[in-house]
């Protein structure tokens, strides 16, 4: 037999052992075969150069052309093994993509928490700086020098939480000392103006206390949004800007706001502000009790007795203050039906907000 | 307040719809809570006129009638009553028709014939307690026309809500005020005349005011020969629009007078009263210990000093102000009244109701202030009301003690500060035609208004009040809104403010959610928890708590947190994450404010999630709460920190420690002690830490240095040390240290062993246990080479394994 029938003769045995091969490995065994050191074909090259020179030409073309078939058979092989084996992995990795995630939950910021922080961006961004006090204050932080007279109805102990006075201050007739829960942020006015001359933008949330029983709409213990702003110039148009910005930012650019005149003792005027309502657009509906707006905040121009007892010039300077009940806000905003739930620590309702 | 539009009528005109009465008095202050519709139920009633009346042929005691209600045909009406004749015009209750009493009105066969409607009685109309017979109308009363317009029966009431500033408001005369005001109406004055009798008051009766302060005005009239009675029918219906019950006429025209003008009046039984030679003498005085008084209501009440009363000869006859005696009151055997018309201190009225839990329509509105002035107008009025209804005569005369009389006050409002104020362009001539119709006289001077305050507007003091009167009338919607345009503010959050909301992000992304708690601590719990008090401190009390469990105020978040875990088990919520960022107080002999401390609590019971697809829950422990401890102090960075074992009476002994950063200590870190948990009935482990967050705010770094990125890697090599129980992975791990420089950059703990108690192959000798450290060496300028590292290594594991005692673990 001749070389070149050999050769030919090993080509085909070995394209078809090349597309019989099941796996990669298989077809390394192949490629060993025939073209390792030791294969079958590099043994026939090998025997290339003990043949006469005039054949050696024709033979080697031959042999060439035997080499480069069964290498491109066994690239092409490996391509079609190695795409095969590809996608049965991909096959075998497939998820069912509708398990839950991995994940630790993340906790959640409490309802009231959320609203303060984002009343108090809402301040920062009109340049306020946020002002604390202490929730066990004085009278005359509390009422006094924010113009209670001696006699109003919020300094009843029905009312109003008293604090035993460890400094030997007398106690008033009947229960009443001279520390108290605070009832309301607005004591927060009187220690900023007294530690601060104009001009002044604060923001002062905290909890305040009322002597109430917890109900579906009362608690003992809520949170109340202080607003206070005394310089040259402040309007009463400031005052209703401010709030009108306010609200938009809080409730919605849609809603319409409406100060009514109302009275309280540290301010003058004073005004309640109303939001319209979200569910009928101020036409009235259920969730407003038919009126079209909801009562969201109190405020008014900083009365002049108030900068009396803290010594700032009313002549020269005037000012507005607000204060809101973020419980009220959540309530409004949230639908929570009942203020309880605030205050509970159920990981069920904190877990939604 | 309640406003009844149809006497509100009588002094203002009132010329457009309710809703936006309703809406201007909303916007000009004058908040209306509701309204309500009266004469509604008798809707479907009306006038008809007797044609024929006959005997019912199947019912002795009915008649069978034809009765005219305006329609083509007649109706044809089954009766029992018997008081009327034909001819007679009655209210009929057509079918359809609902009664006050709820009845409905039906077609029905009454013994046999069709009755297609029902005549009434005073009583089955709600008009009246006559129930004996049909309502007999006059002869002009239109057939066919709805009962309740011809009876005038429907009237609008009108819930005010009265601000505290506003004492002129609680009066019909003072609401009609403020309505023309809104409105831009004139108000028309109640008439009447006096026609006096007989002896002058003066020289029977006398008064006397001990203390000015209290009362600064007190006046008295006499009316003789009253006849007691029933009240007509327009009264009555006036007092019952008030939201009074009517009594008699004389007790009904001094409730009427208080209604109109807003006087708070009293009728004495003239002869109840102690005489003296003929002379009646009243004193106004403090009541002196130990004096009772049965008040009209019938409750004898202990009387104290600081309480006003008025007296007779022979003791209180009357609490000031508040209410009448029993023993002097007008009643149908009273001839002669004495009628007091006076001012009270508010202050005083406003104690003296509170320390008697006795309200009255007197006692409100003496607290909120009554016009002094107003007193002798009034006792004028409410007499001759009482001589035409009562047929008495009216002695010549006032007493009218009034020691210092009020003065009208004058103000200058200056327009352009006013307008400054507002931010608004309000006109002076229409600032000034504001006031007026408010009852404020104003004269111009140059841009400014002189006014004279009204008496009865005690509230207007300052310039102020009256830009308030001008801006709420003129409209505080057209107000044009601006923002204030200071120059010098720069908004935003302090260090410790924005730290604040940092240990809140930190703490969520690690899980926990945020809960409020009260403030309110009870004792016991906290003596339960040992809660350590600084030396000569106390909690602190409350002296009027809502209950003897919310007595003091809390020293820690945990009792309240705790709760929290309880009430969620209970509701079947098993994983419990919870913080509390919020305030702690402790007082002590001498201080007046407590000290308040912000700290920030937090809890973890039962496992982070619910079982998962992927894995098991685990449930949470000391090293949980360690964890979030780390990662906040981490984040916050607070450096250097650690744990040191510690014993509080509220932590499991064992899996309890003191956070101490910076050498200060911070706040405790455990497992609560499981007496406790069984006290707050909680199920399972609980970790908890509490830290003092200013002391948190001052371990934390403000600004964090830049440090090397390695340029050259690491040569890692893993070592176990055997060591007694009782050495803690820290001083191991802090003697790696020690002996590792310069070289040594990274130190991790990733093993630790100990062969379970009991375990019957042990793997270390009794007592010990293993520590497996990753060591990681580096030098900042060169790659290391293994020889290297090996040799320093084994130089530092036998240091320390002298240092602490440890063997290797093979």
């Amino acid at each position: 037999m001749d070389i070149a029938g050999s050769l030919i003769g090993l080509r085909d045995e070995a394209l078809a052992r090349i597309a019989q091969a099941p796996d990669l490995e298989s077809l390394d065994a192949v490629r060993v075969a025939y073209l390792g050191k030791k294969g079958a074909l590099t043994a026939v090259l090998r025997g290339l150069k003990d043949l006469p020179a005039e054949e050696r030409p024709a033979v080697g073309r031959v042999s060439n052309e035997v080499r480069d078939a069964v290498e491109a058979a066994l690239a092409e092989r490996r391509a079609v093994l190695e795409r095969d084996l590809l996608a049965r992995r991909i096959r075998a990795e497939a998820v069912d993509v509708t398990l839950p995630g991995r994940r630790r939950p993340l906790g959640r910021q409490h309802i009231i928490h959320q609203i303060v922080d984002e009343i108090v961006d809402v301040f920062v961004g009109l340049g306020y700086r946020i002002a604390e006090g202490p929730e066990v204050e004085l009278d005359y932080y509390n009422f006094t020098a924010l113009n209670h007279p001696p006699e109003h109805p919020a300094r009843a102990a029905t009312d109003t939480f008293y604090v035993k006075d460890q400094s030997g201050g007398a106690t008033g007739a009947g229960l009443e000392s001279e520390v108290l829960l605070r009832t309301h942020t607005s004591p927060v006015q009187v220690r900023v103006m007294e530690k601060q001359q104009p001009p002044i933008y604060v923001l002062a949330p905290g909890k305040v206390f009322r002597r109430d029983v917890a109900d579906p709409s009362h608690l003992p213990q809520f949170t109340q949004i202080e607003g206070l702003v005394v310089d040259e110039g402040i309007t009463f148009g400031d005052l209703k800007g401010t709030l009108e910005h306010f609200v938009r930012e809080i409730f919605g650019p849609d809603r319409r706001v409406r100060l009514r005149p109302h009275f309280f003792p540290f301010t003058e005027p004073s005004a309640e502000v109303d939001v319209s309502c979200a569910m009928c657009g101020g036409d009235g509906c259920r969730s407003c009790g038919g009126e079209g707006w909801l009562e969201v905040l109190g405020c008014g121009m900083v009365d002049p007795n108030v900068f009396r007892y803290v010594g700032i010039d009313s002549e020269r300077y005037t000012g507005f203050a607000f204060g809101m009940g973020a419980e009220r806000i959540a309530a409004l905003k949230h639908g929570i039906p009942d203020l309880r739930l605030l205050i509970e620590g159920d990981m069920r309702f904190l877990r939604q907000f | 307040m309640r406003v009844s539009l149809k006497w509100l009528k009588e002094f203002v005109d009132v010329d457009v719809p309710v809703e936006e009465l309703v809406e201007r008095l909303d916007m000009t202050g004058t908040k209306v809570e509701q309204v309500v519709r009266t004469g509604q139920a008798l809707h479907g009633v009306v006038i008809g006129r007797v044609l024929r009346k006959e005997q019912h042929p199947n019912a002795d005691k009915l008649s069978y009638c034809q009765v005219d209600v305006g329609t083509a045909e007649p109706l044809r009406i089954v009766c029992g009553a018997t008081n009327f004749s034909e001819g007679d015009k009655v209210p009929v209750a057509l079918v359809g028709a609902t009664l006050p009493s709820g009845l409905t009105i039906k077609r029905a066969k009454l013994r046999g014939l069709e009755s297609e409607g029902m005549m009434c009685s005073a009583s089955e109309l709600g008009v009246g307690s006559d129930a004996s017979g049909l309502l007999v109308l006059p002869d002009d009363a239109p057939v066919g026309a709805p009962y309740a317009e011809y009876a005038g029966l429907g009237d609008t009431i009108l819930e005010l809500e009265v601000t505290p500033n506003r004492p002129d408001c609680l009066s019909m005369f003072g609401v009609a005020r403020e309505v023309g005001a809104v409105l831009g109406r004139d108000v028309r004055y109640p008439e009447w005349s006096l026609k006096p009798h007989g002896e002058s008051v003066d020289s029977q009766v006398a008064v006397e005011i001990e203390d000015p302060d209290l009362c600064p005005r007190y006046t008295a009239r006499l009316i003789r020969g009253v006849r007691i009675g029933p009240s007509p029918d327009w009264l009555a219906e006036r007092i019952v629009a008030a939201g009074a019950r009517p009594i008699n006429n004389v007790v009904d025209v001094t409730n009427y007078v208080l209604f109109e003008l807003g006087q708070p009046l009293h009728a004495f039984d003239l002869n109840a009263l102690a005489r003296c030679d003929g002379l009646t003498r009243i004193v106004v005085r403090r009541a002196q210990p130990g004096e009772r008084l049965t008040t009209l209501d019938g409750v004898q009440r202990e009387l104290s000093e600081d309480m006003l009363v008025i007296a007779d000869g022979s003791g209180p006859v009357a609490l000031a102000g508040v209410m009448g005696g029993e023993d002097t009151e007008v009643s149908e055997r009273t001839v002669d009244v004495l009628l007091e018309s006076a001012s009270f201190d508010r202050a005083c009225i406003s104690r003296t109701s509170r320390a008697l839990g006795l309200i009255s329509e007197s006692s409100l509105r003496f607290e909120r202030g009554v016009d002094p002035e107003l007193a002798a107008v009034a006792s004028e009025r409410a007499a001759a009301l009482i001589a035409e209804l009562g047929g008495g005569e009216v002695a010549p005369g006032i007493v009218n003690v009034y020691p210092r009389p009020a003065k009208a006050r004058r103000i200058t409002l200056r327009c352009p500060r006013m307008n400054a104020f507002l931010g608004t362009s309000i006109a002076s001539d229409e600032a000034g035609s504001i006031l007026r119709r408010l009852g404020i006289v104003s004269e111009p001077l140059g841009d400014d208004l002189v006014c004279t305050v009204p008496t009865f507007r005690p509230d207007l003091e300052r310039e102020v009040d009256l830009y308030e009167e001008v801006v709420r009338i003129w409209g505080m919607e057209r107000v044009p809104s601006t923002l204030p345009g200071g120059r010098e503010r720069v908004g935003g959050l302090d260090r410790a403010q924005r730290l604040e909301r940092r240990i809140g992000v930190v703490l969520r992304a690690c899980g926990l959610n945020e809960h409020i708690g009260l403030a309110f601590e009870d004792p016991r719990r906290v003596a339960a928890c040992g809660f350590d008090l600084g030396e000569g401190e106390e909690l602190v009390e409350l002296l009027n708590p809502m209950s003897s469990e919310q007595s003091h105020l809390r020293v820690s978040t945990l009792p309240g947190l705790l709760d929290a875990v309880s009430r969620n088990q209970r509701h079947g919520v098993s994983d419990i994450h919870l913080y509390e960022i919020g305030r702690v107080f402790r007082t002590a002999a001498g201080r007046k404010l407590p000290k308040e401390r912000v700290v920030l609590g937090a809890v973890l019971s039962g496992a982070w999630d619910r079982q998962q697809w992927y894995e098991r829950p685990r449930q949470l422990d000391f090293f949980d709460a360690k964890g979030v401890l780390e990662t906040l102090l981490d984040d916050l960075g607070v450096s250097p920190w650690r744990l040191e074992e510690a014993q509080h009476r509220w932590l499991q002994p064992g899996r309890s420690a003191d956070v101490v950063a910076r050498g200060e200590v911070i706040g405790w870190l455990g497992e609560v002690a499981p007496d406790l948990l069984a006290a707050f009935e909680v199920d399972g482990a609980v970790a908890a830490f509490e830290l003092d967050v200013r002391s948190l705010a001052r371990a934390a770094v403000g600004t964090r240095r830049y440090e090397e990125i390695p340029r050259h890697p690491a040569v890692k090599l893993d070592v176990a040390f055997v060591v007694p129980r009782e050495v803690s992975a820290e001083q191991v791990a802090t003697a790696i240290r020690s002996f590792g420089k310069p070289l040594l950059s990274e130190v991790r703990l990733f093993d630790v062993y100990a062969d379970p108690d009991g375990a019957p192959e042990r793997r270390l000798p009794e007592g010990t246990k293993s520590l497996a450290f990753s060591l990681e060496y580096r030098a900042p300028d060169r790659t290391l080479s293994e020889d290297e590292v090996r040799g320093v290594h084994e130089r530092l594991v036998q240091r320390v394994c002298e240092k602490v005692g440890a063997t290797l673990r093979g």
